[in-house]
């Protein structure tokens, strides 16, 4: 009788299922199984499989849909007035996955984790102005930092630096314990990963009932097996392939402008390029128009050497159309009147990279700049090439303003590809962290971008605009990059 | 025969040795090794150096080469570098996939190989003869990617009757492979089709064409008893080792079919440690392919020799 009584409920249910939306439906999404055996579920470590921690998982803050923090694990957060300390408070009664509540310790531990420097976290960079994160009761967090830092908020944002349960290291890269709106019921990252419904999720039960997250390795296959209808999702279509994707009936192509950029690095320590003249006389040599078409069949945001993405709140709008004539005064000026000879070196880790030289080599050879490429294996090319030799192709994924600027340009930044070193940038970006004010704050990032565009040995001459294929019976995919997409709002068709 | 075995068995040995110095040599010489293929733009400094140092990569390639090829001697197959996984476990599981594959392709392409291939040659320059040759010559040329991946588009894309991607963990039950592995098994049935067919063809028409058959059609004996009793075994013998050849083939080549369908066997892995330098798991995969190669020909001609009566007393004289 008691069992009749429970079916009869669960009929009840189902049949409301639509007004209390109970998850329903099975999502499927591939991942290329680039870290092999060394795939984990620790959402910081290198081998990360990113399609699946971020479905698992919280951050203390998230972006919203226009890239600004917003409320995740923390509810809201307080600095001093010279921005020196930090103070988060937490989201209460929210549990992991194994059932534990989070709280003000698990926050603790999952920072001090990443800021360990003995255990070269990948993330630790983005966090490092952190000196000291303390649990002040239960729900309440102070951070202190070593200098004045008013968008700490929007590096808790980088979505390597997830809450996970006080004292889980060892064992989070098997178990991805979060507090997401999906857990782990099976993790084979060489085959299928499922994941179920979190019912206990802070936003209410998700969308989708099940997800799985496949291992496809070769990119052809991935294509196909969203084609197929064997996934729903695949996102890096290139401009050639969309039309394979026209039927409306089967699926839906949506566009996300990104912050991923393309460029080719100038090392600002070598002769000829130590000479600002040469540097800006390279980058005013550029077509980027005619770059971003042939490259790119016209998918992305034309960029004046920026590393700061088109939806960054902090993005210069800056205008650089191609100058043949400045290009080739500014050269003679600095001593080579007729023109000068640059080797870059290429690799095939990027598949637009030797397009993007092919069409700068016609593009600056009207400039006097007379370009050779060498092709160079993609095997050792970040270990052999790349900051070895003096020009040589790069490309980075959206970051926000501040890291990108600090990261990749910053005086004795690991990460300094062009080894540009100068005071006046280095000023601006220092000054902007610690300036309270929001717009004026503003007005330091653009001049800092500006500065850039005077003075740097990077030529950036577009950022690309994803592509993500879907399934027709896919809903509610926020169209943004992945770490700021609300996975648990996603919804399929049965 | 019986002292040409160990002969051949000392010349396999030899031939897998070198394969597996010719392996190692050539990872060796890639540029990049297993911490540069994962830690990828980090590999620098201190992250390269601990990453080289718990591999054991820091040591001279020489010695590491002596040290595997000793563990292997000794059935010890070392650990992966990326996952610190023994390798038997994880080849083990790969190498069963790709002999389903490999024989669900041979349990079909062979029988229908003869067949077609006798009918082609029996009704030679007809029209049945040119249709068969025609159909085959194509599927021989067409690369197995080609053919795969119109297979997909026709199969899955358009008519959505078959799975297009093979989407199984490759731990699980043979059972749960069968139904989905039906197009990577087609398509490796037809290009050893047309391969083995070929030869059964031209093979069959040789022998129609010796003394021995038009004396025994000159003397009367019935078509089909000339056929079955004096033409196929004569015939048939040549083809023993190119169906070993072929399905020794087929264990090397389904790397690309493996790759096109992310079916997990052995040709997967293969391409997946190459990439990922992960030189323990290329080196057993190396391994275990060229010791099929090399057990699969040695089986084949000791099997033509065991049949053919004339190899037989030609070697018991020699000896």
């Amino acid at each position: 009788m008691r069992k009749l009584i429970v079916l009869a409920c669960s009929a009840v249910l189902v049949l409301t299922g639509s007004a209390i939306a109970a998850p329903s439906g099975v999502f499927r999404q591939a991942h290329e199984y680039g870290f092999g055996d060394k795939s984990s579920l620790d959402p910081s470590s290198k081998g990360k499989v990113f399609q699946i921690t971020e479905k698992i998982m919280n951050r203390l803050v998230r972006p919203d849909m226009n890239g600004k923090p917003s409320p995740d694990l923390a509810l809201s957060w307080q600095p001093n007035a010279e921005t020196t300390e930090w103070t988060f408070r937490l989201r209460s009664g929210v549990k992991f996955h194994n059932g534990a509540t989070f709280n003000a310790d698990d926050v603790v531990y999952s920072l001090n984790r990443i800021l360990d420097p003995n255990s070269d976290n990948p993330a630790r960079s983005t966090i490092s102005m952190i000196t000291k994160v303390e649990a002040v009761d239960a729900t309440t967090v102070k951070m202190t930092l070593n200098a004045p830092f008013a968008d700490l908020p929007l590096q808790f944002t980088d979505y390597r630096i997830m809450m996970i349960p006080n004292g889980s290291g060892d064992t989070i890269g098997k178990t991805g314990i979060g507090t997401g709106p999906f857990k782990v019921v099976k993790f084979d990252p060489a085959g299928t990963t499922a994941l179920e419904a979190n019912m206990d999720y802070y936003d209410g039960p998700p969308g989708v009932a099940r997800m799985e997250i496949i291992a496809i390795p070769d990119a052809q296959a991935r294509l196909q097996a969203v084609l197929a209808g064997q996934t729903d999702m695949e996102a890096g279509i290139t401009a050639q392939q969309k039309i394979m994707f026209a039927d409306p009936k089967k699926y839906q192509i949506q566009e996300v402008p990104t912050g991923n950029w393309r460029g080719i690095v100038f090392r600002a320590d070598a002769a000829p390029f130590t000479d600002l003249r040469v540097r800006k006389a390279l980058r005013l040599a550029a077509d980027r128009q005619a770059m971003l078409d042939l490259v790119e069949a016209g998918n992305g945001v034309l960029n004046c050497d920026t590393p700061v993405g088109p939806k960054d709140q902090y993005r210069a709008d800056l205008k650089c159309p191609q100058d043949i004539d400045q290009a080739k005064k500014l050269l003679a000026e600095a001593g080579f009147p007729n023109g000068i000879d640059v080797e870059v070196f290429v690799a095939t880790i990027e598949p637009t990279w030797p397009a993007m030289v092919e069409a700068y080599q016609s593009q600056a050879a009207a400039a006097g700049i007379r370009v050779k490429i060498t092709k160079v294996p993609s095997d050792g090319f970040w270990t052999n090439v790349w900051m070895k030799k003096d020009v040589t192709v790069t490309r980075w994924n959206d970051r926000p303003a501040d890291q990108g600027l600090h990261e990749i340009y910053g005086m004795g930044s690991k990460w300094n590809e062009s080894f540009y070193n100068d005071k006046e940038f280095n000023d601006l970006i220092d000054n902007a962290r610690r300036e309270k004010d929001f717009d004026k704050r503003k007005a330091l990032y653009v001049k800092a971008q500006e500065r850039l565009f005077e003075s740097a040995s990077t030529l950036v001459p577009y950022t690309v605009t994803k592509m993500v294929a879907t399934s027709a019976r896919m809903h509610n995919l926020d169209a943004v990059e992945n770490f700021s997409i609300r996975w648990n709002k996603v919804t399929v068709d049965n | 025969m019986v002292r040409m075995i160990p002969r051949r068995l000392a010349l396999g040995a030899i031939t897998v040795f070198l394969v597996s110095t010719i392996i190692f040599a050539g990872v060796e010489l890639l540029p990049g090794d297993a911490c540069t293929a994962f830690l990828q733009r980090d590999a620098q400094g201190k992250l390269l150096d601990n990453c080289r140092a718990e591999l054991g990569l820091n040591r001279p390639a020489v010695e590491r080469y002596v040290e595997w090829a000793s563990g292997a001697l000794t059935g010890d197959l070392s650990v992966s570098a990326k996952g610190r996984q023994p390798i038997s476990e994880i080849v083990g599981i790969r190498l069963r996939n790709t002999l389903l594959l490999a024989s669900g392709a041979a349990m079909i392409g062979v029988p229908l190989a003869l067949v077609f291939g006798v009918w082609a040659a029996l009704r030679r320059d007809r029209l049945t003869d040119l249709t068969i040759s025609t159909l085959a010559i194509g599927f021989m040329t067409v690369p197995e990617f080609v053919s795969a991946t119109v297979m997909i588009l026709v199969f899955s894309i358009w008519l959505n009757w078959l799975s297009g991607i093979i989407i199984i963990s490759p731990d699980a039950p043979l059972i749960e492979f069968i139904p989905k592995i039906v197009l990577p098994v087609l398509v490796l049935t037809f290009v050893m089709t047309a391969h083995i067919l070929r030869t059964v063809r031209s093979s069959v028409i040789n022998t129609l064409a010796s003394d021995f058959v038009q004396m025994a059609v000159l003397k009367g004996v019935p078509y089909w008893q000339v056929i079955i009793r004096h033409v196929l075994p004569n015939a048939l013998l040549p083809v023993i080792n190119v169906v070993a050849l072929t399905i020794a083939w087929l264990l090397g080549g389904v790397v690309v079919i493996e790759t096109v369908f992310n079916y997990p066997g052995l040709g997967r892995l293969m391409i997946d440690s190459i990439t990922d330098r992960d030189l323990p798991v290329t080196q057993a995969i190396a391994l275990i392919i060229a010791t099929i190669y090399v057990g699969v020909n040695l089986a084949a001609d000791i099997l033509a020799m065991i049949v053919n009566p004339r190899l037989r007393t030609l070697k018991a004289r020699q000896e």
